[in-house]
């Protein structure tokens, strides 16, 4: 502005010429040249402010200042580089964390699907209210196909609208045998999604049109790639999943694993379904939630039309079944965005950003005493400053945007850290999952939220240890200071001590959190570790067959595994032999409701169908009563209760012979009682369990038992080929059965060992900061030593003192620290395998650790106070 | 740093010297020293003002566009500025003395409220 820099360039002048008129007039009035002038100057006020002040009124000044500030900030930073490195390494390590953290999460659940104008995708899932009957495969909050293709015809809002079921497992065979996981899809899938495969085409809407014909298929890059060697006429070949031959029509875009966070290999038409997973036949079943949904919004349609729109249909399909009340989840589609995992994934992530955000904020409160010592230092230059009329607001503002700079240097060394270091640890985390979790891909490269999380961050980071360091320096007793009494006069004595005791005092506090969290989660990992589930797991091999999903019906199945049986035992080394619907502790459950007659209330048991052998093959003792004996069908009214199951619902009576009635109504008796064991879940002790006799049904798909002596490796082979013997096509996984504990403790060893990490973190810091606290302290009454010493206080006393004041505000900080934690080991136990919320070793040993570092972090310093000489510390100042 | 001259002046309320300055430039174009002086010697001495204050309200009227400014030669044969009341201004003037003298009105209602009670 032209008219801008005139004005301000001839201000000088203008002032100058005023002074001069004024001292004119002065003189004129009688007085002498030297009082005119003083007069003048007098009257005109502080020309500097005046200056500063018009300058002021051209707006865009916060801008000139602010760039002034920036400079001088780094001026001042560089001139104390020791300071300057330790905070910005301080605040690098508390932001690089959490950045990293966010970074991890946003790809689990904050990013958007990865296709082409994927901020049009919308998840939609149901959640359902009342009492009725409903059929699931998959979550409770997908759909059936034939609600599907309600909304599909009827919305207004969408211009497409995908099904698939996630995870379907297929065996391709022809050469080795692998397994794959896929996915059925509608046959818009590809069109709606905009995904266009890298060679052939998608599906199309007559791939769809007849259930049960076009048996065509779109295979991942990576199985192009993997399986068949990237050959270039694989599009138009065929290939054999589950029995049936499936014509390749295209090959996925390189990276393109579907819309699930386990990549997919495949796509089939959704109407191959029973060609894929025989069994009933899904796509006429009105109430079975199988089905996950897509839609593309039409441009311009806001969420709200969406859901309003779908209400409707919703509403309508409600009126076909009564009693039931659906309301629709309606997001923008993301990785693990289903009602189910996000009631899971909400809780959990804010715990892990809770706890690092407390990392964080211990990284704040050491930077915080940092600038703090450092403002005692720098007491006479802001005091001088003071005086000659810089204001307040400006001195805090100069301060903060110091502190910013520190904070910036930081959070962009410790973001860029983050962003790599992250990218490997999951990837190391990812490949290294214990075997039998499924694989999933997590995309933890930055993109926008993370930069805006990592810069908001930074920001919040500079003005929390900031903040209060400013305000506290420039509220100066003026006067003290500039005659020279430095050392003695800070700002208010008092209430700088006060604010480093409650810096130091929060710092332990959230340090004891932290490692309390720590200590309780080892110990619960130490107990997962050690604890026996009830049964024997070593020295068993374990089997899935899974025959349904190979195409075979009932008498087929049985024929086959009553072979498969046969054929494992005559091999070496092979004890026994059993069948199981769920194997002890692989994460397969069954539930129904059953009532005991003369009870009114229907209870909900988890159950098995097991073979005879199976209590002698997992080492489950039969206490009462007997066993299963062979040829007892699944028909037989014979089941086996648990001795919880025994004392919780026949109290004080003896079990056997004692009648339980499922809802078919058919009615079992119980022939015996198992000794307790862990076969569901792992830590959960004294939950009821039923054991029911496997029979034909039950052949379909089947855990295959071995109990073995000698060597796993052959025992594994002899199934393999046992099943390859028998049918070269059927694909099998054999593992240990202990592997199984393994899944179960697995999450808590991460967790166990994430949250010891970040205790020590915590407990650097924590003890940093107690050094700090105490030095600083020590170094600004060394007078005061002195004199104590001249007097003949002896050092033991000076120490007792010294140390007395650094762990006053420990121990309060200790104590607060042990109350947070009693209220949030409540939280973590209710999450975590084996954790129990009142830990008498964690919350003894613990303290009494965080307490021990402390006295040390405070007894090296306290020491220089013991060997104050009086005769320096009187003479320095 | 605040002086005893300070003490035993009046202060002027906020805002109320963008009033002054306005007002005396409606007499005619003039610099700044004497800005001061008018508005001194116009209010008997009883206002006086710090004169340095005068700078950052002048250049923010001119940013306001309700003064311009321009060079000229002061009656002594100095080059200086002088400051002009604008059309903008003039209105301005206007509307604020309205304002002033509503404000003036009702505080003085409120200060004298014997005499007041004495009339009814």
């Amino acid at each position: 502005m032209r008219l801008r820099k005139r004005m301000l360039d001839d201000l000088d002048q203008d002032i100058r010429d005023h002074l001069e008129r004024e001292t004119q007039d002065n003189i004129e009035r009688g007085m002498s040249a030297e009082e005119a002038r003083y007069a003048a100057l007098r009257k005109f006020g502080n020309v500097t402010r005046v200056k500063e002040e018009t300058r002021e009124v051209w707006s865009a000044v916060w801008l000139e200042q602010l760039l002034q500030d920036a400079r001088f900030g780094l001026r001042t930073l560089w001139r104390s580089p020791g300071l300057t490195v330790a905070a910005v390494l301080t605040i690098a390590l508390g932001i690089g964390v959490n950045v990293g953290v966010f970074s991890v999460l946003n790809g689990v659940a904050l990013r958007l699907l990865p296709i082409p104008r994927a901020e049009q995708i919308v998840s939609v899932n149901q959640i359902f209210q009342g009492r009725f009957a409903r059929n699931i495969h998959g979550e409770s909050s997908m759909f059936s196909y034939p609600e599907y293709l309600d909304y599909r015809d009827h919305n207004h809002v969408f211009t497409g609208l995908v099904a698939y079921e996630p995870s379907v497992e297929a065996t391709l065979s022809g050469g080795n045998v692998q397994q794959l996981v896929g996915t059925a899809i509608s046959c818009n899938y590809f069109d709606v999604l905009h995904e266009h495969p890298g060679q052939g085409r998608g599906l199309v809407d007559s791939d769809c049109a007849v259930p049960g014909e076009n048996a065509v298929v779109v295979v991942s890059d990576g199985l192009w790639r993997g399986r068949f060697a990237a050959d270039p006429s694989l599009v138009g070949k065929r290939i054999t999943l589950n029995r049936t031959a499936y014509t390749v029509v295209g090959i996925a875009r390189p990276g393109f694993t579907g819309t699930e966070p386990n990549p997919s290999e495949f796509w089939a038409p959704i109407t191959m379904e029973k060609a894929l997973e025989s069994g009933r036949d899904r796509l006429a079943d009105d109430n079975m939630s199988w089905l996950a949904l897509l839609g593309r919004a039409q441009p311009g349609v806001t969420m709200q039309q969406v859901r309003a729109d779908l209400g409707v249909i919703a509403g309508r399909i409600d009126q076909l079944h009564p009693g039931r009340t659906t309301s629709l989840a309606i997001r923008t589609a993301t990785f693990f965005g289903s009602p189910e995992e996000r009631s899971f994934l909400i809780p959990v992530a804010s715990v892990i950003l809770a706890a690092f955000a407390l990392v964080l904020l211990i990284a704040c409160a050491n930077v915080a005493n940092l600038l703090l010592a450092r403002a005692t230092v720098r007491h006479k230059e802001i005091a001088l400053r003071l005086s000659i009329g810089a204001s307040r607001g400006r001195l805090v503002r100069q301060l903060l945007t110091e502190s910013l700079l520190l904070s910036l240097a930081g959070g962009i060394l410790g973001s860029l850290i983050a962003f790599w270091s992250f990218l490997k640890i999951t990837q190391f985390l990812i490949s290294h999952l214990p075997h039998g979790l499924p694989t999933f891909t997590v995309n933890v490269a930055p993109n926008i939220p993370v930069l805006v999380y990592a810069l908001g961050l930074t920001l919040l980071t500079g003005i929390a240890f900031g903040l209060i360091p400013a305000l506290q320096s420039s509220r100066l007793d003026l006067n003290t200071i500039l005659k020279g009494d430095g050392a003695h006069s800070g700002p208010g004595k008092r209430s700088g001590r006060f604010l480093l005791n409650a810096l130091v005092g929060s710092q332990v506090a959230v340090c004891m959190v932290l490692l309390l969290a720590a200590g309780l989660l080892l110990h619960g990992l130490y107990y997962a570790q050690t604890v026996h589930p009830g049964f024997e797991e070593k020295n068993v091999a374990q089997a899935l067959f899974d025959l349904r999903a190979q195409g075979y019906d009932e008498s087929r199945a049985t024929a086959f595994v009553e072979h498969l049986l046969e054929r494992i035992r005559g091999n070496p080394g092979v004890i026994d032999v059993a069948l199981a619907e769920c194997a002890p502790l692989s994460h397969d459950f069954s539930t129904d409701h059953f009532t005991v007659p003369g009870r009114a209330d229907k209870v909900s048991i988890e159950y098995n169908h097991v073979s005879p052998e199976y209590f002698s093959v997992v080492g489950i003792p039969i206490v009462r009563g007997r066993g299963f004996r062979p040829g007892e069908a699944h028909d037989a009214p014979a089941v086996i209760v648990t001795e919880s199951t025994a004392r919780q619902l026949w109290p004080g009576q003896d079990p056997l012979g004692k009648t339980l009635r499922e809802d078919t109504g058919r009615e079992d008796s119980v022939i015996g009682v198992a000794k307790d064991a862990q076969v569901s879940h792992l830590g959960e002790l004294n939950t009821t369990y039923l054991y029911f006799p496997a029979g034909p049904q039950d052949d379909l798909r089947t855990y295959v038992l071995v109990r073995y002596a000698g060597g796993f490796t052959d025992v594994a082979k002899g199934i393999r080929d046992a099943s390859q013997s028998l049918d070269h096509d059927v694909s099998v996984d054999v593992i240990k059965l202990e592997d199984n504990l393994e899944i179960w403790r697995a999450p808590s060893r991460i967790v166990a060992a994430l949250s010891g990490a970040l205790g020590a973190l915590a407990l650097l810091l924590a003890s940093i900061g107690v050094y700090g606290m105490v030095s600083y302290s020590v170094s600004r009454c060394v007078r005061e030593i002195g004199i104590r010493v001249a007097l003949g206080a002896n050092g033991a006393d000076i120490m007792s003192r010294v140390l007395w004041q650094a762990m006053r505000p420990v121990l309060i900080g200790g104590l607060v620290g042990v109350a947070v934690c009693a209220g949030v080991s409540q939280v973590l136990s209710s999450m975590l395998f084996g954790l129990s919320a009142r830990d008498p070793i964690a919350f003894v040993c613990v303290p009494l650790f965080l307490l021990a570092v402390a006295l040390i972090a405070s007894y090296i310093p306290a020491r220089r106070a013991m060997r104050v000489d009086p005769m320096v510390a009187l003479r320095c100042e | 740093m605040s002086t005893k001259e300070q003490n035993e002046r009046i202060e002027l309320l906020q805002g109320t010297l963008d009033l002054l300055i306005l007002r005396t430039l409606l007499l005619g174009p003039t610099h700044g020293h004497a800005i001061a002086k008018a508005i001194e010697f116009r209010s008997d001495d009883v206002l006086q003002v710090e004169q340095g204050s005068l700078y950052p309200a002048l250049h923010r009227l001119i940013k306001r566009q309700w003064i311009s400014v321009q060079e000229g030669t002061s009656e002594n044969n100095r080059r200086a500025k002088f400051y002009r009341l604008t059309a903008k201004g003039r209105r301005q003037l206007a509307v604020e003395t309205n304002k002033w003298e509503a404000l003036a009105g009702a505080i003085a209602r409120i200060l004298r409220p014997a005499e007041r009670e004495g009339e009814s």
